[in-house]
């Protein structure tokens, strides 16, 4: 089988590298202009080219957003920062805007240029379109079809990503000024203020309309996927915490790679799609790749999302001799819970909290304090970024 | 320079209108959404008729449009797509019409315009931008543009039919058109469905009248919901303040919140 890309939002620093740990291939971020996410803490030039060496030491891609559909006064500086990216030395950008596309183009920089999902590309002859712009990748609308999928790869043979995990708007991409009306805060250029998770009232004296889409989950379809012809599997999520991160990222990395060996099971499938779900505040489906979406694939009653407090630390060093294990806390625990530890570099284990140290070396009761430094005695070796969450699921029960 | 009018076909009766320089846009059924009425082939025999076709495809949706394209009559004066690959099959076919491009949020620059006029004959205007930008617009592109001029402004399009899923879930009686409210903006929108998707417009037209330019040659009217008199008292220049409002003309939107609301 070809080698796949898994792609990887990264919304600062932090979450990149927790997401090329976890195993992305791949990650995709702003700059502090030009990207879609303006009110994610995103990149400055500096950090971006320490992003870029820290990916690539890795041996890994990294994207950069220019996706914002411009104004004419966002079009100036719009070349220099095209040219500082190339500088830099990143691999790709996104971008939307054709300004975009064939400005990069003009400028023959070394890095590629991959079309946006804001563009809504839905068959093969818009994507031909956008192929003879000379583009490298196409990202697919989120509303393809698997038969879509397979026309345009096979008329156009281009590299194709999807998306295959998170959140979804309720318009096409690009195709929703709501948050203009609302709160005058422009979606197209990084200011979604959400207006289709918000509740409306129809004329009579009906229930709460509401829009909300579920979540997109396509972890069953990702072999079709392979086959159809798509070269990148993206997450979404640059506002999403590091645990989201880390869970959806690993899971994908240990789906794919299980489906290229040609060794997923039915029953490790069910276990990734509990942990997925487990981990995500929405639900989810797979949306458009397999028909259109009912009523069942969104929510009718309000904002129907709950709080995930899974999370409990973040390994921040591990003392090989006195097996002590430093840890952030990050939502309450105490002596006796039973958590796991999961990590991209080991196998996910269980275990029980006999005793708590504070940063003083002090025993605790419980970790109550969000940030808190504490220690516990873990004899099993673990790493910086490796994860304590409560314990979940047995991956026994589904063998 | 003499302005043409581009009016929706929204109801039969514009027709009749007895004005000069007007073209109709016809909405083609299976292909549009957003309109109340939409129009088979055969169905548009007019002289002066562009086709509209403003869905998103996809790849079945499409390749049936080629076809249907085939049997194009050679009196329709043009096509307005909103899809970037009907532009490619105008071209497989070397059409010889007007072909416009209909994408209004992504017509926000003039360096985007033009590249966009290398391969068509007009492209519609953003509804998103103020009027120092659309005139700084129309003083840098390189061919005439379709200008809005008393417009319903599209909000949001979406391939779901979401009032459909609502009226299912509550089992409510099936409606196309529905006036949606959001309370903490106060804003009202109109929501037209079709089985190819749902459109949302912004309740109140916006009036684009005043705007005057070289480059403004064709004017687009969307009169959705409104009669044959009004719309002539619309092209006869009538103060119409109670149905409709500026729009984004005088207000700029932005895109990064303050860090104190971040």
């Amino acid at each position: 089988m070809k080698k796949v890309e898994l792609l990887a939002p990264a919304g600062d620093m932090e979450k990149l590298k927790i997401a090329i740990l976890y195993g992305a291939d791949a990650v995709y971020c702003a700059g502090k202009q030009y990207g879609l996410r303006a009110n994610a803490n995103n990149f400055t030039l500096e950090e971006l080219k320490e992003a870029t060496e820290f990916v690539h030491q890795n041996q890994k891609n990294i994207y950069v957003t220019v996706n914002i559909l411009f104004h004419e006064k966002e079009t100036i500086g719009l070349k220099n920062y095209l040219l500082e990216l190339d500088t830099i030395g990143i691999d790709g950008i996104i971008a939307s805007d054709i300004l975009v596309l064939k400005l990069a183009k003009e400028l023959k920089v070394k890095y590629e240029i991959h079309v946006s999902t804001q563009t809504s590309i839905l068959n093969s002859k818009a994507a031909t379109y956008y192929k003879n712009l000379g583009v490298h990748r196409l990202v697919l609308a989120r509303e393809a079809s698997l038969e879509d999928i397979k026309a345009i790869k096979k008329q156009t043979h281009l590299e194709l990503e999807c998306f295959i995990h998170g959140a979804m708007c309720t318009s096409f991409s690009g195709r929703c000024v709501l948050s203009n009306f609302c709160t005058g805060r422009d979606a197209n250029r990084g200011g979604c203020a959400q207006i289709c998770r918000w509740t409306f009232s129809t004329s009579k004296e009906e229930p709460i309309f509401s829009m909300t889409p579920k979540d997109l989950n396509l972890i069953e379809y990702i072999n079709d996927m392979i086959e159809a012809g798509v070269n990148s599997f993206k997450v979404e999520g640059r506002m999403r915490g590091i645990y989201y991160i880390a869970t959806v990222i690993l899971v994908y990395r240990r789906i794919i790679d299980k489906i290229m060996k040609h060794a997923l099971t039915k029953q490790e499938s069910a276990y990734y799609l509990d942990i997925l779900n487990r981990c995500a505040n929405r639900e989810s489906t797979p949306q458009f790749l397999n028909g259109l979406p009912t009523r069942k694939e969104q929510y009718f009653l309000g904002r129907d999302e709950v709080s995930n407090q899974d999370f409990l630390g973040l390994v921040l060093e591990y003392d090989e001799k006195t097996h002590l294990v430093t840890l952030e806390e990050r939502n309450y625990f105490k002596v006796g819970d039973v958590v796991e530890f999961f990590g991209p570099n080991i196998k996910t284990f269980t275990y029980q909290v006999k005793e708590i140290y504070d940063e003083q070396g002090e025993k605790i009761e419980i970790a109550n304090h969000p940030k808190m430094i504490l220690k516990l005695k873990v004899k099993q070796e673990l790493h910086p970024y490796d994860m304590m969450r409560i314990k979940i699921f047995d991956k026994q029960d589904y063998l | 320079m003499k302005e043409t009018y581009f009016i929706v076909a929204t109801s039969k009766d514009l027709f009749d209108l007895k004005v000069k320089d007007i073209n109709f846009l016809f909405p083609l059924e299976e292909y549009s959404v957003g309109y109340p009425l939409t129009y088979k082939m055969e169905e548009i025999t007019s002289e002066n008729a562009f086709l509209l076709i403003n869905r998103i495809l996809d790849e079945k949706s499409i390749l049936s449009l080629q076809e249907q394209l085939k049997q194009i009559s050679k009196k329709i004066k043009g096509i307005i797509f909103t899809d970037l690959g009907v532009l490619e099959i105008l071209k497989e076919m070397h059409y010889s019409g007007l072909k416009i491009y209909m994408q209004n949020h992504n017509t926000t620059n003039a360096s985007s315009i033009n590249a966009y006029l290398e391969d068509v004959d007009s492209v519609f205007l953003s509804t998103d931008i103020t009027k120092e930008e659309m005139m700084c617009i129309l003083d840098k592109v390189h061919k005439p543009l379709v200008v809005p001029y008393f417009i319903l402004v599209d909000a949001m399009y979406s391939r779901r039919t979401l009032l459909k899923n609502f009226q299912e879930e509550f089992d409510l009686l099936k409606q196309q058109e529905v006036l949606l409210h959001e309370p903490i903006s106060n804003q009202d929108f109109l929501a037209i469905e079709n089985a190819y998707g749902t459109v949302l417009y912004a309740k109140k037209f916006v009036d684009y009248r005043f705007i005057k330019h070289k480059n403004a040659k064709y004017r687009f009217l969307n009169p959705i919901g409104l009669s044959k008199e009004c719309v002539e008292d619309i092209l006869m220049g009538k103060d119409l303040k109670d149905i409709s409002n500026s729009g984004f003309l005088e207000k700029e939107t932005y895109y990064r919140l303050k860090e104190e609301e971040r």
